[in-house]
């Protein structure tokens, strides 16, 4: 079994088995923790509006808070339109999700793919950067939150260079981004990676809390 | 009005003697760290659960902390107030503990001698970072399970110990019972205010506090005033009138419980349909976003604050007041827990406009309002005094910025903290109640 072999075959399988089965246990593991019922009258409100509105309303930060948190709102949102489109809109990638999800949709040609991934890198970078140096961030990180920015650089890296066909033979080069890929997946529901399955919970109960309370989450 | 009262100065000499001399709690460091353990496994359910695991650790939660804002000090973001408690939860309790556990250090009682100053004299509790938190995290919810913590590890604060042992056990506080509330009472009605104290029925419970009694009993006459006004059929109990509840802000569940008991028993005693709080912002919280939860069921009253009470009164003509503003401006500071906490935040606005003052807003105003930076029983703490006054400077130039000619707050204890922080700031503009506020423009 050569390198690619492996990579596309047991070692996929594998990763994505570990991936489902870990974000399913960490998700239903901490939603099924009861909590105590609030038996308090609420305010009038509809809480299905206010746990959606939440999901909303989260994605941007409140005016007050605009100017102080500038940086990490326009690189966030920088990161993840970049990573979407680079990962969702590549024709390889396509075809790689119409093979397991038995339909495709029309993919963006390789030099935007190009621009986007390449400026992913660099937001990504730019983050890492500002996590090592920034005296808030730098205090409370740990390693999960190297590891998870590291394990999605090197996939992005490792796709740039299988991409540009630069280093070695592409079949290596598509076989090491592969492995990366699977890496991340591997890591996803152990550390903070997790967040992009948090989030919606997260929000959602968050809305409806203060939603009982009148307040605008 | 203008009723005798203690001078701030006296009530923090009064604060600082109460616990001399008072001995600590005395456990072994095993027991303590076992008993703070126990209550983070007690009290980390499902929504805790997924705060904790979706925290990003981007640290945007310090710019929205006062004490980060006026310390720089990475150690007040407020992600890492909670961090004993992210600890306990991957190596204990997370569904992938069995992975984090070799990697996740345990809690020593270093770390709880270390987070009694983070999340007691650092942290107010009021929930500005929950405001920013890009997961909806309620940050501090997990704070004050942290305090729960420390409060089981028998760490909470000298002074906090001093006055929630002076409530459980003696139904005081600073001295203050049925007795003095009598003596005031009756000051009051020689002033030619009713007060219909100790009726057996009534259809309204008036609640007041021992800061309002000893400091601002203006203010209870001010709440009376307005009662008899709007025609309101009350009464205030010398045996269930502490609305301040020490349990909630200690961490202190049995003391909690206790407090929110008296009164909920009273009132049903009384077949009292409404429980009016007075102006104090956790007691607000607690009866009305806890007391049915922790009795364990819903109350037969409604519970409102004294901005949703005198608005709903306007609003049904049962109170009428004069619109006399004379150009005079003021600035609402909204109590932290009245109004991100609370959902109080435009009635009070609706009624000072009612009142033909001009209301002018700070820069950062209702759900993302700065704190006075003394709440959640902070103002009682004599070692952290500096660094309420760093933050007292953040509400001080907010206050500045509106050109106002007052600070109005619906809060004891926010009108205490912004009075001594001007006070030691020199800084002259008064700060004064609400209610008080109502009560002079009431019409004849």
């Amino acid at each position: 079994m050569t390198l690619l072999e492996f990579a596309s075959g047991p070692g996929l399988q594998w990763a994505l088995w570990i991936f489902v089965f870990g974000v399913v246990w960490r998700l239903i593991g901490a939603l099924f923790l009861l909590s105590r019922k609030d038996l308090t009258k609420p305010r009038e409100y509809n809480s299905v509006a206010a746990g959606v509105g939440a999901i909303i309303s989260r994605s941007a930060p409140a005016h007050a808070f605009e100017k102080s948190i500038r940086f990490q709102h326009v690189t966030g949102y920088a990161w993840h339109f970049a990573l979407f489109i680079s990962v969702l809109f590549f024709a390889p990638h396509i075809l790689f999700f119409e093979s397991v999800l038995g339909f495709s949709w029309p993919h963006l040609p390789n030099t935007i793919i190009l621009v986007t991934a390449a400026v992913a890198v660099a937001v990504l970078i730019a983050l890492l950067i500002r996590r090592a140096t920034h005296p808030v961030q730098r205090f409370i990180s740990n390693a999960d939150d190297y590891i998870s920015i590291f394990v999605v650089l090197i996939s992005l890296i490792t796709g740039i260079l299988a991409f540009a066909h630069v280093g070695a033979r592409y079949e290596t080069l598509l076989a090491i981004h592969l492995l990366s890929v699977e890496v991340m997946l591997i890591w996803f529901p152990f550390g903070k990676l997790m967040h992009a399955i948090m989030t919606m919970p997260a929000r959602y109960q968050a809305g409806t809390a203060f939603g009982r309370r009148g307040i605008k989450a | 009005m203008n009723i005798e009262a203690m001078s701030l100065q006296d009530f923090r000499a009064k604060v600082q003697q109460q616990c001399e001399g008072v001995p600590g709690q005395e456990l072994s460091d095993e027991e303590r760290v076992r008993r703070a353990k126990k209550m983070f496994m007690k009290k980390l359910n499902g929504h805790r659960a997924v705060d904790l695991d979706s925290c990003l650790q981007c640290g945007m939660c310090a710019e929205a902390c006062h004490f980060y804002e006026a310390t720089q000090n990475e150690k007040y973001a407020p992600v890492y107030k909670y961090r004993p408690l992210r600890r306990f939860y991957r190596r204990e309790m997370s569904p992938m503990r069995w992975f984090y556990r070799p990697f996740t250090r345990d809690i020593t009682v270093e770390d709880l001698k270390e987070w009694r100053h983070l999340v007691y004299d650092a942290c107010t509790g009021c929930g500005r970072c929950d405001m920013i938190c890009p997961m909806g995290i309620k940050i501090s919810a997990a704070i004050r399970v942290v305090r729960h913590g420390l409060a089981a590890a028998g760490y909470v604060p000298d002074e906090m110990r001093v006055i929630r042992n002076e409530q459980r056990d003696q139904n005081t506080l600073f001295g203050v019972g049925a007795e003095q509330l009598k003596a005031l009472v009756a000051k009051i009605s020689a002033q030619g205010v009713d007060i219909p104290l100790d009726r057996e029925q009534a259809d309204v419970m008036l609640l007041t506090t021992a800061v309002e009694v000893l400091l601002f009993p203006d203010t209870l006459a001010a709440s009376a005033r307005i009662l008899n006004k709007a025609g309101v059929d009350w009464t205030i109990r010398s045996d269930a009138f502490e609305a301040a509840n020490v349990g909630i802000i200690t961490g202190d569940d049995p003391t909690m419980a206790l407090a929110i008991r008296r009164i909920v028993d009273k009132a049903k005693a009384c077949s009292i349909k409404t429980v009016l709080m007075p102006e104090s912002g956790h007691a607000y919280q607690t009866m009305r976003w806890e007391g049915a939860t922790e009795m364990g069921e819903a109350l037969p009253f409604e519970v409102l604050s004294m901005p949703e009470f005198i608005s709903a009164e306007i609003q049904a003509g049962r109170l009428n007041l004069e619109a006399r503003s004379n150009g005079a401006s003021v600035t609402y500071h909204d109590p932290c827990r009245l109004a991100r906490k609370g959902g109080v935040m435009q009635q009070p606005r609706d009624v000072l406009a009612a009142l033909g003052l001009e209301v002018r807003e700070t820069p950062t105003n209702q759900r993302e309002n700065y704190c006075c930076g003394g709440g959640c029983g902070e103002f009682v703490l004599c070692g952290a005094a500096d660094l309420r006054q760093k933050a007292f400077e953040i509400k001080k130039r907010e206050f500045d910025e509106t050109g106002a000619d007052k600070v109005v707050t619906g809060c004891a204890n926010c009108r205490i903290n912004l009075m001594i922080g001007a006070d030691n700031a020199g800084w002259e503009t008064p700060v004064t109640s609400f209610v008080e506020t109502v009560a002079d423009r009431l019409a004849n």
